[in-house]
């Protein structure tokens, strides 16, 4: 008889974390009247309300507000809805962690996939959109990949990390939901970090704010057609990698922790 | 024979509000074989499923230590691994299949006779949601058959479904508990116990209180019971 590790390959990790993520996807989208397009059509309702309130009410003079809104919010909410989801990941998998020796870091990856297949979706309505309005294709769009990359690599550090403090304790879950609120108004979505004239102020908020560097980025890229500054997209790279390596540790050495605090919760 | 697991001096404490190092078991020796077949009988409460998950890799011990052959694989026979009720029967078989560590390509391969075992016809193809309770017991017997591990941890599955369907699986089980694997099998059926097991192991008061023949330790356990009700 073939004999098998119980811990699975780095291939099949892949496969169950991707096979995983697609299947929540597909009975998600089932229980909806709207399936599917609840991917567009749930970002867009956010960006139109953050239109309404702030160029129609608060009468907003940032030029070009509905593209520099849907350009910070549709990748604010890629961020912030996957980290949300990956908190709750680990406990809500508890009836799977009672019933087999799984990767922990399965549960909050899947999750975080979901969300990747999401935005893929949200950034090609995004870049035709904007095409349609003006904003012309150029090089610098070449940018986007690496953004796209850190933006994600930042995702999962952050979205594995929280799955963790939940695991601690489920107060985190509040905080993690308030932390991503004070996010929003932190990150630049709905008004120009570029507006800060205090110089250090700007510094320490962008260093101490990966997300609000790179949607800055994105802006840089989408709208102007310039590169981004290199420098700080180097120094977001790094503060994720450290965040990612710390996350890999602590999973590595808390395998048989976690599945105890969930499953005796 | 060689162990292909050998728990030495096992030993289990949970936190608790009240109680920080809650007990559950401790001084756990217990050696498993290729072929075995064994049953772990106690009340509720007396730590059989914790065991399990210690010897599945699920837990660490907090004391003592578990070996476990080089190579071998250990798992829990886990009716509706990961099953989501949105999904059809085939989707949540491959999951499953996924779940137990086979590749994709095996997990397609296994999904077509977890459908033969299931016999559900066309709903195999529809939302979970939509099964009677015995169709959801047929399905998740069916993908948790799929487990090629060596060592079968099974925790009261086998009480699941109507009288057709128990027996369809006890045979089903039988089958597949080749000499060259072993099964633990957790459960208050006594006739299970003598029907499908060839030891049994009763964990009382926190200790292994009685390891051996299936139906002496049995009448070990019915005369615990008659005198602590």
């Amino acid at each position: 008889m073939k004999t098998r590790e119980s811990v699975l390959t780095f291939s099949q990790i892949i496969t169950l974390v991707d096979t995983l993520a697609r299947f929540h996807l597909k009975g998600e989208a089932q229980q909806y009247l709207l399936g599917y397009f609840w991917w567009i059509l749930e970002p867009l309702l956010y960006v139109a309300v953050f239109y309404i309130v702030f160029e129609k009410l608060l009468q907003n003079r940032q030029p070009d507000f509905l593209y520099f809104l849907m350009v910070g919010k549709l990748t604010f909410i890629w961020f912030s809805k996957s980290i949300n989801q990956a908190a709750n990941s680990l406990d809500g998998s508890k009836g799977l962690m009672a019933q087999l020796n799984l990767r922990k870091e399965i549960p909050p990856l899947a999750v975080i996939q979901q969300g990747f297949y999401r935005q893929f979706v949200v950034f090609g309505f995004l870049l035709i959109f904007l095409v349609f309005n003006g904003y012309a294709v150029n090089a610098a769009w070449w940018w986007l990949i690496p953004l796209i990359l850190v933006q994600a690599l930042l995702t999962i550090g952050v979205g594995l990390l929280a799955a963790l403090l939940v695991c601690v304790r489920l107060d985190f879950r509040l905080l993690i939901q308030l932390a991503t609120v004070f996010l929003l108004f932190m990150s630049g979505v709905f008004w120009d970090l570029n507006a800060i004239t205090d110089e250090r102020l700007r510094h320490w908020l962008m260093v101490l704010n990966p997300l609000a560097t790179l949607i800055d980025a994105y802006r840089q890229v989408l709208m102007l057609g310039a590169s981004p500054n290199v420098g700080k997209l180097g120094w977001v790279l790094a503060e994720t990698l450290l965040l990612l390596f710390l996350a890999l540790f602590a999973y590595h050495h808390l395998q048989f922790w976690v599945a105890r605090k969930v499953v005796s919760r | 024979m060689t162990a292909l697991v050998a728990l030495e001096a096992v030993c289990m404490r949970f936190v608790t509000k009240s109680n920080p190092e809650y007990p559950v078991f401790g001084g756990i020796n217990l050696s498993i074989s290729a072929g075995e077949r064994i049953a772990l009988i106690g009340r509720n409460g007396s730590g059989k499923s914790t065991l399990l998950r210690v010897m599945a890799r699920i837990f660490a011990p907090s004391a003592g230590n578990v070996h476990w052959a080089p190579g071998v694989s250990v798992s829990m026979l886990s009716l509706g691994l990961g099953f989501r009720p949105d999904l059809t029967g085939r989707d949540n078989a491959l999951l499953s299949c996924l779940l137990l560590g086979l590749s994709r390509k095996e997990a397609k391969a296994s999904v077509e006779r977890i459908a033969a075992f299931c016999e559900i016809g066309a709903f195999f193809d529809e939302p979970v949601r939509t099964y009677s309770v015995g169709m959801r017991a047929r399905l998740g017997f069916g993908s948790a058959l799929m487990n090629r591990s060596q060592v079968i941890l099974i925790d009261e599955t086998l009480s699941v479904g109507d009288t057709f369907f128990r027996e369809k699986a006890r045979e089903a089980l039988e089958k597949e508990l080749t000499e060259e694997r072993a099964m633990v099998l957790v459960t208050h059926g006594e006739q299970q116990v003598k029907r499908l097991c060839r030891r049994a192991v009763l964990l009382e008061g926190g200790t292994m209180m009685a390891d051996g023949d299936p139906g002496e330790v049995l009448a070990q356990y019915a005369a615990l019971s008659a005198s602590q009700a």
